[in-house]
């Protein structure tokens, strides 16, 4: 009998010293950031009375932050100076994570009922706004996206310069009332979250 | 000035926020008066003896004990409390005897002139019984330390809610709360790492860490669950400084026979269905052989706070478990296997962008998405499974000592999936898998008269590994962690006074390595070493009257996200980053408990003082971090020295054989000593009282019981320095519940209803990290069928 108690304690210790012997960490492998933002390219063009580009007149403002959200670098933020009074513009927008090197942009437009831009800023709402910001595209629901979309400039601007805050919402929903609007301030009512939330300088 | 307020704030009790709290009890003391003074009316022989059935080495309560009284051949048994109650007796001198199997029998002479109360010791009977030891097969938790369990009545009473939830009903323990789903129990103000929990034996090792991160617990398994409220470091190793949650099955059958266990519970709110089967048997071929099966499930959806549903709040859960048992005179061992299998969804507006997300949701105080109900769950959710492997073994020697052998391999696998673009949706954004092998190794010497007591070795070894291809930088690292403890603890006993102490030496070795976000790679080796002790003692004053005193050391290693954190915590719009150079928290817990048993009304007081020393917490700097993606506040972990205390109370009394009136609260003050800051997430002020109706036999209904009862729950007036938002203000729940049991033929059906937030109140709960955009659950009917065979 004692010896049978001893074989089946052994027969308990033995496949149990193996599981502790191997068992050990892997290696880290790095992860590429896939949700990370490191560039917003704003590219305006002018365009003429029907709305269409002229050619040779596009130009980018960039805003960056190469290592993506960490500590100790903020975004360096370009300023929108080349906007002229009285004129109408079309404004696209590309973003780029440089960690994983992928145009997001694509990914937003894939996914474009989930995503929808507001512009808002000085130079934008309330009363020294000197810009019109209209939605020129929209999603499988036919809701505004604000990839693509038409600025205009006042012709007899009482200020000329303010900010220009762009916000990309993410799961907000788009049938909210006041929703479509490109400069809803109360855009966080709509539910969802900012994949993007960056202030430019505008000066005329 | 303010610091001198500050000061007087920890040491004066706070009468104003329990004011409320003793209004609402002054009806039920009014009616309990009303019932006193007609409830009695004297005859002659309408004397009472009432007792407690207790075991005699650890003061638990013995269930099934059987009472008899010779001269009337009139006898009864203990309930789940231990204690019994035999009406109608005339004058004169009895002999009572107590039989419980695996004991020596008790007897005692009384005689009679008034109702009596009476507490018998039942010592275990190392005599084995039948050639088969029940009791050593308990993990009893044998301590001086104060112990409050939840068994038979009272467990069934709660099945269908989750551990922290269930653990709500000891005073002094409450939970930390992550919208509706995910509660972690709190134990005098401590949780997660800080606290431990056995879960049959073997400690629970899953990501702990995180405030998000349940126990991986089936409380189905359980037949007990205890909370140990003392410093328990030597008995059980590192982390164990708030407390001790033992999660304990039922015993193996020894012998032939087959017997089971149906639950079937429906709860409106969440719209939930929980089944849960148990079934155990012996083996009629080889004596002392038995086995276990239990498996349960739950299906739910969308929570319902009374203005709203919450979306995307319902839970999945599939639980088996398995055990073999076999027992003889000399050996006992057992093979265990549990997976508890959980998806959990997560409040869809808790994942905020940035930081003016979160101010805007916490202004509007609610969730801005408008929900309706739903079983289906998507991002944000959890994905959970945990397996345990445990194998026992015992042998008792021929001098009367034993040996304990206890083998366990636990397997976490986590993975939380966030709100992301496109095909990321279904690639976890955390995918950690944590094993875990534990081994204890202990010695119980032979009780020598007085003393009594054991030596152990226990060895834990440890493998964190982040599963590639998230695409999200990891927030800890993969790690190598191996603990290796020694310990001895020597019991005296001696008429009433029982003495224990215990001394421990611990040596933990971490090795972490990972890529940080600037894809370098980092590595750091660790060494920790530690020495925890404890001294307790219990002293029975008289029959009635029981002290005890507990003071423990207890230590705790940084966890791996204190030392390694560095990144975005989109629930509270926060930058956290970690120091790798943290010390190991030190604890000094002293609690103390009275304890008075009497014939018609019990009393327990337990007050308690935890001195921790580096105790670590994230502090808010007031620096902020500007990104493309918009602002977030920075918090660092750093290291501080805390001082807990507090006191719980837990009372009934019977007013009348038909009706007992019932009390539990809990008070807690916590205070950062370096610089004079409360610390957050502190569990509030709170007093439970309740009255019940009983009913012995209503036709074939037996044991019917109707309970009114009433929450009071303070405003949090102690708040740290820094918060998102003021402390919700107090609030006040009725609850009620009812429950009988039905005899059918041999085998019994209990149907249990309870309504929970009876009045649809809205409110919110301090300790719920969603209380800045979130209300707490509305009403909520369940309905209980359980059916044993």
């Amino acid at each position: 009998m004692k010896k049978l108690n001893l074989k089946l304690l052994s027969a308990l210790l033995v496949p149990m010293a193996f599981i502790l012997a191997s068992c050990e960490k892997d290696d880290p492998v790095p992860e590429v950031d896939q949700e990370v933002i490191t560039a917003v390219t704003l590219t305006f063009a002018e365009v003429d009375d029907a709305d269409v580009p002229v050619a040779g007149s596009a130009f980018e403002v960039v805003a960056r932050d190469v290592e993506g959200i960490s500590l100790g670098n903020s975004p360096e933020i370009d300023v929108i100076s080349s906007l002229e009074a009285g004129k109408k513009y079309q404004l696209e927008i590309s973003l780029y994570n440089g960690i994983a090197d992928e145009d997001v942009t694509v990914e937003v437009a894939e996914d474009d009922t989930e995503h929808q831009f507001y512009f808002l800023g000085s130079a934008l709402v309330g009363e020294a706004a000197f810009l019109t910001y209209a939605y020129n595209d929209s999603d499988g629901n036919g809701n505004p996206v604000g990839l693509k979309g038409n600025i205009a400039v006042d012709e007899s601007a009482t200020s000329n310069a303010g900010t220009f805050r762009v916000v990309l919402r993410h799961d907000s929903n788009k049938d909210f009332t006041g929703a479509d609007d490109p400069n809803f301030e109360n855009f966080e009512q709509a539910g969802g979250e900012s994949d993007l939330d960056v202030t430019f300088q505008v000066t005329l | 000035m303010l610091h001198k307020r500050d000061k007087s704030n920890i040491i004066v009790f706070d009468f104003e926020s329990l004011f409320m709290a003793i209004k609402s009890l002054l009806l039920i003391q009014i009616l309990i008066t009303i019932f006193c003074n007609t409830a009695f009316s004297k005859e002659p022989c309408n004397f009472t003896v009432r007792g407690k059935v207790i075991h005699d080495e650890n003061n638990e309560p013995i269930e099934d004990a059987y009472i008899w009284i010779n001269e009337l051949e009139k006898g009864t048994i203990s309930d789940e409390k231990g204690n019994f109650r035999i009406d109608d007796l005339c004058k004169g001198s009895y002999s009572i005897k107590v039989t419980f199997l695996g004991h020596q029998e008790e007897k005692k002479k009384i005689d009679i002139e008034r109702n009596a109360s009476i507490t018998f010791r039942m010592k275990g009977d190392d005599v084995l019984l039948e050639g088969i030891e029940i009791h050593g097969h308990r993990d009893a938790v044998i301590t001086t330390s104060t112990v409050s369990s939840l068994t038979g009545r009272i467990l069934d009473e709660s099945r269908g809610k989750n551990l922290g939830e269930m653990l709500k009903q000891i005073s002094g323990v409450t939970t930390f709360t992550t919208g509706a789903n995910i509660a972690k129990p709190v134990i005098h103000g401590l949780h997660s790492n800080r606290i431990m929990i056995l879960n049959n034996g073997i400690r629970q090792e899953g990501q702990q860490w995180g405030s998000e991160h349940a126990p991986e617990i089936d409380p189905f398994m359980a037949d007990e669950i205890a909370v140990v409220k003392g410093a328990e470091t030597v008995r059980f190793g590192p982390e164990a400084m708030g407390g001790v949650i033992v999660v304990n099955p039922p015993s193996l059958p020894v012998s032939k026979g087959i017997k089971g266990e149906v639950n079937l519970i429906g709860a409106s709110n969440g719209r939930s269905g929980t089944a849960a089967v148990n079934i155990s048997g012996g083996s009629d071929k080889i004596k002392g052989l038995g086995y276990r099966i239990q498996s349960s499930g739950k299906y739910g959806g969308n929570i319902r706070s009374p203005d709203y549903f919450q979306s995307n709040t319902g839970v999945r859960e599939l639980n088996f478990s398995g055990a073999l048992g076999y027992s003889s005179t000399r050996l006992g061992m057992e093979l265990f296997y549990s997976r508890f299998q959980t998806t959990l969804g997560i409040l869809g507006d808790a994942h905020t962008g940035n930081l003016s997300d979160l101010q805007a949701i916490i202004e509007n105080g609610r969730p801005f998405r408008e929900a309706d109900f739903t079983y289906d769950i998507v991002n944000p959710r959890q994905e959970v499974i945990h397996d345990l492997l445990k194998a026992k073994a015992h042998y008792h020697l021929s001098n009367g000592a034993k040996f304990n052998f206890q083998y366990g391999f636990q397997q976490n696998q986590r993975q939380e999936f966030d709100k992301r673009r496109g095909e990321l949706n279904n690639r976890a954004a955390l995918d950690l898998e944590l094993f875990t092998n534990t081994l204890d190794l202990s010695y119980d010497h032979a009780t020598r008269k007085h003393w009594n007591g054991s030596v152990g070795l226990s060895v834990m070894q440890q493998v964190n590994n982040n599963i590639p291809g998230t695409g999200v930088t990891p927030l800890i690292p993969n790690y190598d962690m191996y603990n290796l403890g020694f310990f001895a603890i020597e019991k005296f006993t001696k008429g009433h006074l029982e003495l224990e102490g215990g001394l421990r030496y611990d040596h933990r070795f971490v090795d972490a390595v990972r890529f940080n976000q600037n894809q370098e790679l980092e590595k750091k080796i660790y060494t920790f070493r530690n020495f925890t002790a404890f001294l307790g003692g219990i002293y029975s004053i008289s029959q009635n009257i029981t002290l005890s005193t507990n003071f423990g050391s207890a230590w705790r290693p940084p966890n791996i996200n204190e030392q390694f954190s560095q990144g975005l915590h989109h629930g509270s719009a926060a930058y956290e980053y970690g120091n790798p150079d943290f010390k190991s928290e030190q604890a000094y817990k002293w609690i103390n408990t009275f304890s008075y048993t009497g014939n018609r009304f019990n009393f327990e007081l337990t007050g308690y003082l935890n001195q921790i020393n580096h105790y670590i917490y994230l502090n808010p700097t007031e620096e902020q971090l500007v990104s493309l993606r918009g602002t977030f506040n920075i918090f660092q972990y750093e290291q501080t020295n805390a001082r807990l205390w507090g006191l719980d109370l837990t009372s009934n009394y019977e007013i009348h054989p038909n009706l007992e009136w019932y009390a539990r609260g809990a008070l807690i003050r916590a205070k950062d000593m370096v610089h004079g800051n409360n610390l957050p997430f502190i569990p509030v002020d709170r007093i439970e009282s309740g009255l019940t109706f009983k009913m012995k036999q209503v036709g074939k209904l037996t044991q019917n019981r109707i309970t009114l009862s009433n929450l009071a729950v303070a405003q949090q007036k102690r708040e740290p320095d820094f918060d998102f938002a003021p402390a919700p203000s107090g609030y006040h729940l009725w609850n009620m519940s009812m429950s009988t049991y039905i005899p059918i033929g041999d085998n019994k059906l209990n149907v249990g209803l309870a309504v929970t937030n009876v009045l649809d109140t809205a409110y919110k709960e301090y300790m719920n990290r969603f209380r800045y955009f979130s209300h707490e659950m509305g009403r909520n009917i369940t309905l209980r069928i359980k059916y044993n065979f």
